[in-house]
């Protein structure tokens, strides 16, 4: 689904690695954090709604996930809703999710495999 | 001595391959050791045919004392009630079961088919079949809520997908050698000595669940498999960790949820798609909370928990 343009790029028409060095396929987990961070502060818009309620919604957005390529960093972001803050009235936050490795500060869902922040959030959250 | 017949309905013969693996004691023991008398076994009978019906008839005239009668798959009634897709000996399985049941001292159901109707009474369930004494978790199956064997016990269910060889055994062993009175079923007939404890009770990734540390993929060493992989080793009635399977190990020691085979709604979700080896969550929280736990408490063990998780939970370690 992502042609080899969109794999690189970052936002902006500059690639991941003409800004960072590396592919955030290769990226270490400071600059991952910085690639997301960035994004962000560059005003990245994702997908919050709606939250998957059903198993079958949450292993919809799974597929999606999977179909990316490994470099497609800002669809990963986008069609999981990422936030770089807690949502709705619960505060859902990345710290009580079950796939969040409070000490590696990683987010272990295979289909994420990012560096993860405690106050961060995503639409796949689950605990 | 104890006469033994085992007959099989609706069924893969995956509990009689079971119990042929029986180590602790092994089907040679019951033999050799305990006095059981095997009348006739679908795979371990020599004979065929009419001498089958002879032995069966016999049972039930009573001119062959039936001390045990086990039986492994559901009673088929299909179609309209007749039983006629499952003939054995030249009528329904139902008629042979109805009467071998009211001829036995004791009555074993191996497996959860004989137990509560398994996977071939999953819906739409076109064999039209049920357990002994249960449909699911419904009273009455084949024989009605109300049948005791002549022992004066009902139905003694050892379910399982496959049922454990040794659970079979040991069952079959207290019964032939008199200390069937001894035993004491749960509401759902399983003896209580197998089926009061959790197959969470004795996991190796115990404290990946109090930690809420997550295996994320089959054979992971790391973490649990309820949060995931849907393991209902919490809200299961089993001791697969105490009583281990080729005496070394278990589904979740390898790395595999527990799929609740020994409790009566198996297979769970009637096996709608995407509901197998994934925890059902509803807005994120899983539909089926540990025994005893609510949604409340859950969500804040879970903060608590986290928080006090050590760096080593986070490591891929040996579970096994
Ligand atoms: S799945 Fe989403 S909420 Fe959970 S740890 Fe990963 S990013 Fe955070
Ligand atoms: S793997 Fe299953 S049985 Fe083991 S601790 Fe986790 S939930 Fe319990
Ligand atoms: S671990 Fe669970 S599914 Fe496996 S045999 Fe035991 S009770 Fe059945």
């Amino acid at each position: 689904m992502s042609t080899d343009t969109q794999e690189e790029d970052q936002g902006g028409g500059v690639s991941f690695e003409d800004r960072y060095g590396v592919t955030p396929a290769e990226a270490d987990h400071d600059t991952l954090l910085r690639m997301i961070e960035d994004m962000f502060t560059e005003g990245l818009k994702t997908q919050l709604e709606p939250f998957p309620e059903t198993d079958r919604e949450f292993s919809k957005l799974l597929d999606d996930l999977r179909e990316l390529d490994v470099n497609d960093l800002r669809q990963k972001l986008i069609i999981s809703g990422w936030k770089l803050s807690p949502h709705g009235e619960d505060e859902m936050r990345c710290q009580e999710c079950m796939y969040f490795l409070v000490h590696k500060r990683w987010c272990d869902l295979p289909e994420l495999d990012l560096p993860a922040e405690p106050e961060w959030w995503c639409r796949l959250w689950r605990i | 001595m104890a006469n033994l017949l085992w007959l099989q309905g609706g069924a893969c013969s995956g509990n009689t391959m079971s119990f042929l693996n029986a180590e602790e004691p092994s089907a040679c023991d019951l033999v050799t050791d305990f006095g059981i008398n095997v009348l006739w076994q679908p795979s371990l009978g020599l004979e065929l045919g009419d001498n089958v019906k002879s032995i069966l008839e016999k049972c039930i005239s009573g001119e062959i004392q039936l001390d045990i009668f086990v039986f492994e798959g559901t009673v088929i009634n299909a179609p309209d009630g007749t039983g006629e897709w499952n003939r054995f000996c030249g009528e329904p399985m139902k008629n042979w079961v109805k009467k071998l049941c009211d001829a036995a001292q004791y009555v074993v159901a191996i497996g959860d088919c004989a137990t509560w109707g398994g996977i071939p009474a999953t819906a739409p369930n076109p064999s039209d079949s049920e357990g002994l004494q249960f449909l699911k978790r419904a009273k009455g199956g084949a024989l009605g809520e109300n049948f005791v064997s002549k022992s004066g016990l009902p139905v003694i269910n050892i379910p399982g997908c496959p049922a454990h060889p040794d659970w079979v055994t040991q069952i079959l062993v207290a019964v032939a050698s008199g200390r069937g009175g001894d035993l004491t079923l749960d509401e759902f007939q399983r003896p209580k000595t197998f089926f009061s404890s959790f197959t969470q009770t004795g996991c190796t990734r115990n404290m990946h669940f109090a930690y809420k540390v997550s295996t994320t993929a089959f054979g992971q060493r790391k973490g649990c498999l309820f949060y995931d992989l849907g393991c209902r080793g919490p809200m299961t009635h089993s001791p697969c960790n105490r009583i281990l399977w080729n005496r070394q190990s278990s589904k979740t020691r390898a790395g595999m949820p527990c799929l609740g085979c020994t409790e009566p709604e198996f297979p769970f979700f009637d096996l709608a798609p995407g509901t197998v080896f994934k925890t059902q969550t509803v807005m994120g929280v899983p539909k089926d909370l540990p025994t005893g736990v609510d949604k409340k408490g859950y969500m804040k063990l879970t903060a608590a928990a986290k928080n006090a998780s050590p760096a080593w939970a986070e490591e891929d370690i040996f579970v096994v």
